[in-house]
């Protein structure tokens, strides 16, 4: 895991979205327990309670659940929901290749024409 | 949030010629490092030695561990035993010799673990020898001193740690060191340890601070959990015509020719509508230093 300290993004959201990205990529098994959370806040050189506050936002999304004096665990990922997850992905990676086109100068065909390139190129990988 | 507190103290209150310590309610929460922060004659070293038990001349009723009042520490060993206090110069007579020190310390306290001790100057390096049992402490430096008052409650098997000024008189690499010790001390009983400790070098130890209480004039002015404090709190900077404009929505503000920097309470934001604003998340630092500014403000009228 990989924190950055001046990225601008508070850091109990950029672990957060480290272990949400381990957990939807199936890291992270079903009733698995993440690390302890004062563990974790002394491997990653960071205070306790932004280890907490990561924790809790996994917790509100419905990722973990937390255990009376035992720590956070996984839960099992509806495959429905997995998918939504990873449909929003890509709607925000399109977000962004579309505003990054109009900066370009780029108009609405050739846009989609790279797109069929792109997918034209890996179909033949 | 965990809720339980390993001090709770109620009406803490100590008079010295032209300061008060005036304290209606203090709690320290119980698994994380919670940082004292205050200008020099806040008041930190007056509360944390009353917490300690080295004041012993105050008013109000202090509760430890969820279990023991203030009469506890000075009659139940074990009050005494699960907790570890440096001071801010040195506790250790001068003319001891290290091995004094060792000796005292484990009959003092039955806890003391001299291996531990001795393996915690080395790791350290407490004097140019790391452990020399003949060093005496009046020819160790500032710095050497506080170490070898961590190494002394690092000794032992504690549950607390009351710590004032730890950071000041050590060296950036040192400093670097004392972060993984709490640390470290936090996660070996995932939840059961704390650390209080009073610091004037916050940025140095914000990665390592959970929970602050800001001091001014021995009153608490502001506290809470640090992820809270940065969401209470918001960074905001604009240009500096508009400066004199939204003054007045702000918590503090300087203005320099090139533009105007303050802290807002987040709440407030919704005063700066319609001025070009930048917003940003403080830092522990930033939010420390407006809260000081602040209320001495206010108290100066």
């Amino acid at each position: 895991m990989r924190i950055m300290q001046n990225s601008g993004e508070p850091i109990y959201q950029q672990i957060a979205d480290q272990f949400k990205t381990d957990i939807l990529a199936g890291k992270y098994k079903q009733g698995e327990y993440l690390p302890s959370i004062r563990g974790l806040a002394k491997e990653l050189k960071i205070s306790v309670i932004t280890t907490m506050k990561a924790y809790e936002q996994l917790e509100a999304e419905g990722l973990v659940t937390a255990a009376q004096g035992k720590g956070f665990y996984v839960n099992a990922q509806d495959s429905e929901m997995l998918r939504e997850q990873h449909l929003r992905k890509v709607e925000d990676s399109l977000t962004e290749a579309m505003a990054a086109a109009e900066i370009a100068g780029m108009g609405d065909r050739e846009l989609m024409e790279m797109l069929e390139t792109l997918l034209s190129i890996r179909k033949n990988e | 949030m965990e809720n339980n507190y390993v001090i709770e103290a109620h009406g803490i209150w100590k008079k010295y010629k032209g300061f008060q310590l005036d304290i209606p309610e203090l709690k320290i929460p119980k698994g994380f490092a919670t940082a004292l922060i205050g200008e020099n004659g806040a008041g930190k070293t007056t509360l944390l030695s009353i917490i300690a038990g080295i004041l012993l001349q105050y008013r109000g009723e202090i509760r430890y561990f969820d279990k023991y009042t203030d009469k506890d520490r000075e009659n139940i060993p074990d009050v005494k035993e699960l907790m570890g206090y440096t001071a801010s110069g040195s506790y250790y007579v001068a003319h001891w010799k290290l091995k004094e020190v060792e000796k005292i310390s484990s009959v003092l306290f039955k806890g003391f673990h001299r291996e531990r001790f001795r393996q915690w100057c080395r790791e350290m390096e407490v004097g140019a020898a790391g452990w020399d049992p003949k060093q005496k402490v009046s020819s160790l430096s500032d710095g050497n001193r506080m170490k070898l008052m961590i190494a002394g409650v690092l000794a032992r098997d504690t549950k607390l740690l009351v710590m004032d000024e730890p950071a000041s008189p050590l060296d950036p690499v040192m400093r670097d060191r004392l972060c993984g010790i709490i640390r470290e001390y936090l996660a070996e009983d995932e939840g059961q340890r704390s650390i209080f400790f009073s610091t004037h070098n916050i940025a140095d130890m914000e990665n390592v601070t959970d929970y602050a209480i800001i001091m001014e004039r021995g009153k608490i002015v502001e506290q809470g959990f640090v992820e809270d404090l940065k969401e209470k709190y918001l960074l905001v900077k604009g240009d500096a015509a508009d400066a004199e404009k939204v003054r007045d929505g702000l918590f503090t503000c300087d203005c320099g020719q090139y533009g105007f920097e303050g802290i807002c309470l987040s709440e407030n934001l919704d005063k700066l509508a319609g001025f070009q604003v930048s917003t940003e998340r403080p830092s522990l630092t930033q939010i420390s230093v407006a809260v000081m500014k602040h209320f001495s403000k206010v108290a100066k009228g």
